[in-house]
């Protein structure tokens, strides 16, 4: 009996240990990659922010919060925290189920199917539970002093700390055993095929929204908005203000108004955990045959297959590689759009911030639109740039190698024809549809001609940066830092491009300086061009790898 | 003449030597078999012939020239069937070949002639639109084998082309090995199955701790080492242990 208890412990150790650190695909790290440090690098990124947001606040607060602005603080806590845990499940979306792989790996070992449940479900949960954690270690210690309620003095700060932990667990954990239920009961009812083509839409749909909500919710953290009627409809879908609720109620600081909200969290809680243990429990016992036996998937409709004619041959393969790639490749799919959802809420934001909207009280391109378009554009060719440099399968990438018949300016020149059809082309047919079905046609030319531009210079810049066939490339852990100095200048960066979209509305209205601009933008984009024709007229063969590929990868024992 | 000729090939892998000063020819017209235990050095030789990786010290010549003076031109003239079927699997079948016939800069009409009796003749058609992630080991050898053929290439390196492969589609593809000499290509041909090789080649390189220790036809190595077959010579030449006495220890350490 006690040897069974060891050995399920050592399995369950062995197999929680495996899954958890499969939550980042192995096939995407190069050979020096180091999984425990990205690890490490996501969490010192939590813990820098809630280091960020905590000592600052206390002192210019100095001790005190009304309870207004104690309320803001808390449902902005609570709302980050729900929406880092909600986006950590849905990028490993598939972590929730075994796959083909590991059923086929596992099956013949004496391992119950209870305890690749159990070893996966924990190991789905400890990622975002990590995340909660990090992102909280000083705000969840700090905060709680200042959200006591009135008058409760030191039993107040006591009982802050843990009314705030569960809260933010239990918050955190709707979102979780919501996304989960929600995917448990597509595998379900859905066919498996169909399951698998669906959970790649419902995936982005659920990025999407996770987002967008996080971005655009109302400020309602006051009683005034709490109770007003107009209110109440919106305030039943935004979970974070029933959590807000909850744990004033825990807290002991509860408000006449919260009182519906704090209900309506116990009764979301105890739904999505139900949901989520019915449904994951179905899946695994009802399914798991089907995994083996049926394939993931079905052949596509024959006229699914047309493809397009892209110019040379050359240019044509590595076209349609990348479109196929972006299209087929879960993980590349969902961070490309995970930046096209940023770009859109900004926009969406931005434009409910201007008086007039998109349109334009001069009969010209209104700023809110020349600043849309612009940010799609830039975004759009980062978005691509980053999922650019995710392989798709390195060990696949020697038919590149073997094939490569032709010189490597060849190469550059089908890669930048990819570029700007996937990542520029898109972007502009939205701009040229939208000024002209609204703004006046000279306006349209001229913007549509600095949007060309700015998409040719973006691409050379990238080219530049990344002269390499898109997805064929070692990712190194270290480069994930760019996406975080990313969003680190994206303020400074949207402060510029409002005063970027100014400019250009002034230069819109003189012909003469705008097509000055245009040249301006073209010749800095030739400029680039000629570099990188430069750098790579220094070799004949593509590159594939940040660095050179160790024949032998070292143990590193000692 | 298109022969394929390695001249004292020496690999270092971080000092450790992987292949010791290699030397043979393989010519057109005949099949060379490239044998060898596991980590003699088989597949490094390939590697290095495909041009994937580069030698310490030697050189490689096609036709008369070391394929780095045009590693393009080389690259056009060689197919390469892989040990491993890696491919990009998010691709169908069909998606894969044209990918390689536009890479290989193939003439459109050509290519999906070719690709099209390929994949009919390896019983492939049917699952042409069907991602290469759904295929079985076989189906993506066959796969890999179309794609090193399609271009006709003179030299074609086939690196264990038979794994995974059923009954049927072996036989025929042991035909087709001979077929494709008989019609004048250089094929190099490294396997472990000897019983394939003694059928299908008819001069050997065995290789042993990367080094070549016989190079000539299977009838004269018979002859000159009194041995009746493949079998027998390879593992007089590149087996060091007693393959019977393993195997009693095995069963005894798995009993104990």
């Amino acid at each position: 009996m006690r040897s069974q208890w060891v050995l399920a412990k050592l399995q369950f150790r062995t197999l929680h240990r495996v899954f958890f650190l499969r939550l980042v695909d192995l096939d995407l790290l190069s050979a020096d990659a180091d999984l425990t440090r990205l690890i490490g690098q996501f969490a010192v990124i939590f813990c820098t922010f809630s280091f960020v947001i905590s000592i600052p606040l206390m002192l210019m607060n100095g001790g005190t919060l009304a309870m207004t602005d104690a309320w803001m603080f808390e449902h902005f806590l609570i709302e980050t925290t729900m929406t880092v845990a909600g986006l950590i499940v849905v990028l490993n979306w598939d972590a929730a189920f075994p796959d083909k792989r590991d059923l086929l790996v596992l099956a013949p070992l004496p391992v119950r199917k209870s305890m690749l449940f159990v070893a996966k479900v924990s190991a789905l949960f400890a990622a975002p539970a990590l995340a909660v954690v990090a992102l909280n270690c000083f705000s969840g210690l700090l905060w709680p002093f200042l959200f006591r309620a009135d008058n409760s003095g030191f039993m107040g700060m006591l009982r802050a700390i843990p009314a705030y932990w569960f809260t933010i667990f239990a918050a955190s954990g709707f979102l979780v055993l919501t996304i989960l239920t929600l995917q448990g009961l597509a595998a379900n009812l859905l066919p498996r095929q169909m399951f698998l083509r669906l959970s790649a839409v419902l995936q982005a749909a659920i990025m999407c929204i996770l987002v967008s909500v996080y971005l655009l919710e109302p400020s309602l953290e006051s009683p005034a908005a709490l109770t007003s009627p107009q209110n109440q409809r919106l305030l039943e879908w935004l979970p974070s203000y029933w959590f807000l609720a909850l744990f004033n109620q825990l807290n002991g600081s509860m408000h006449p108004a919260l009182v519906p909200l704090a209900r309506r969290a116990w009764a979301g809680l105890a739904i999505s955990m139900i949901g989520t243990c019915t449904a994951l429990l179905l899946c695994y016992f009802r399914l798991m045959p089907k995994i083996v036996e049926q394939p993931d998937i079905l052949p596509q409709a024959r006229f699914a297959s047309w493809s397009p004619s892209f110019g040379s041959p050359l240019t044509e393969a590595l076209t349609l590689f990348s479109l196929r790639t972006l299209l087929r490749s879960r993980q590349h799919r969902m961070i490309f759009s995970f930046y096209l959802g940023i770009g859109i809420t900004i926009i969406v934001g931005y434009v409910n911030t201007t008086p007039t909207g998109l349109r334009s009280a001069k009969a010209a391109i209104s700023t809110s639109f020349l600043f849309a378009s612009i940010l799609m554009m830039i975004l759009t060719v980062t978005a691509f740039r980053v999922v650019a440099s995710i392989p798709i399968s390195l060990p696949a990438n020697w038919i590149f190698r073997m094939t490569q018949v032709r010189a490597r300016w060849a190469y550059q020149k089908g890669v930048r024809f990819s570029w700007l059809t996937l990542a520029v082309a898109p972007v502009l047919l939205f701009v040229i549809a939208g000024v002209l079905a609204v703004y006046p046609w000279r306006n349209a030319i001229e913007h549509f001609g600095v949007m060309v531009c700015l998409g040719i210079l973006l691409v050379e810049l990238c080219l530049f940066t990344f002269p390499k066939i898109p997805f064929t490339c070692s990712y190194l852990p270290g480069k994930a830092q760019i996406h975080f100095v990313f969003w680190a200048v994206m303020m400074v960066f949207l402060r510029l491009l409002t005063g970027a979209a100014r400019f250009e509305e002034r230069l819109l209205s003189r012909p003469l300086s705008c097509l000055m601009a245009i040249l301006a933008i073209a010749f800095a984009a030739l400029g680039i061009r000629y570099l990188s024709g430069a750098r790579g007229a220094e070799t004949e063969e593509m590159l594939f790898e940040e660095k050179d590929p160790a024949q032998i990868t070292m143990l590193k024992l000692s | 003449m298109t022969m394929f000729e390695v001249r004292n090939l020496h690999k270092r892998y971080l000092g450790i030597p992987a292949l010791d000063h290699v030397s043979f020819i393989a010519r057109p017209g005949e099949v060379t078999g490239y044998l060898g235990a596991n980590g003699s050095g088989k597949s490094t030789t390939m590697k290095l012939a495909t041009g994937l990786i580069e030698p310490t010290s030697g050189e490689i010549l096609f036709a008369g020239r070391p394929i780095n003076d045009d590693p393009m031109g080389y690259r056009q003239r060689i197919g390469y069937v892989p040990e491993e079927p890696h491919l990009y699997t998010h691709l169908s079948g069909l998606e894969y070949l044209v990918m390689v016939a536009q890479l290989r800069n193939m003439d459109r009409n050509t290519a999906n002639s070719r690709i099209d009796g390929l994949l009919h003749l390896f019983g492939l058609h049917g699952d042409r639109d069907v991602a290469l992630s759904s295929y079985s080991k076989g189906m993506r050898q066959k796969i890999l084998l179309s794609a090193a053929l399609m271009h006709n290439p003179d030299l074609i390196l086939l690196d264990e082309p038979f794994s995974g492969l059923d009954v049927g589609s072996s036989l025929m593809f042991r035909s087709l090995i001979n077929e494709l000499a008989k019609r004048g290509k250089v094929v190099l041909f490294s396997s472990h199955e000897l019983e394939t090789v003694e059928r299908v080649c008819s001069h050997v390189v065995i290789l042993h701790r990367g080094k070549v220790v016989a190079d000539d036809s299977i009838e004269h190595l018979r002859v000159l080492m009194a041995l009746p077959t493949l079998e027998d010579i390879f593992s007089q030449l590149a087996v060091e242990s007693d393959s019977e006495a393993v195997s009693r220890e095995i069963a005894d350490l798995i009993h104990a």
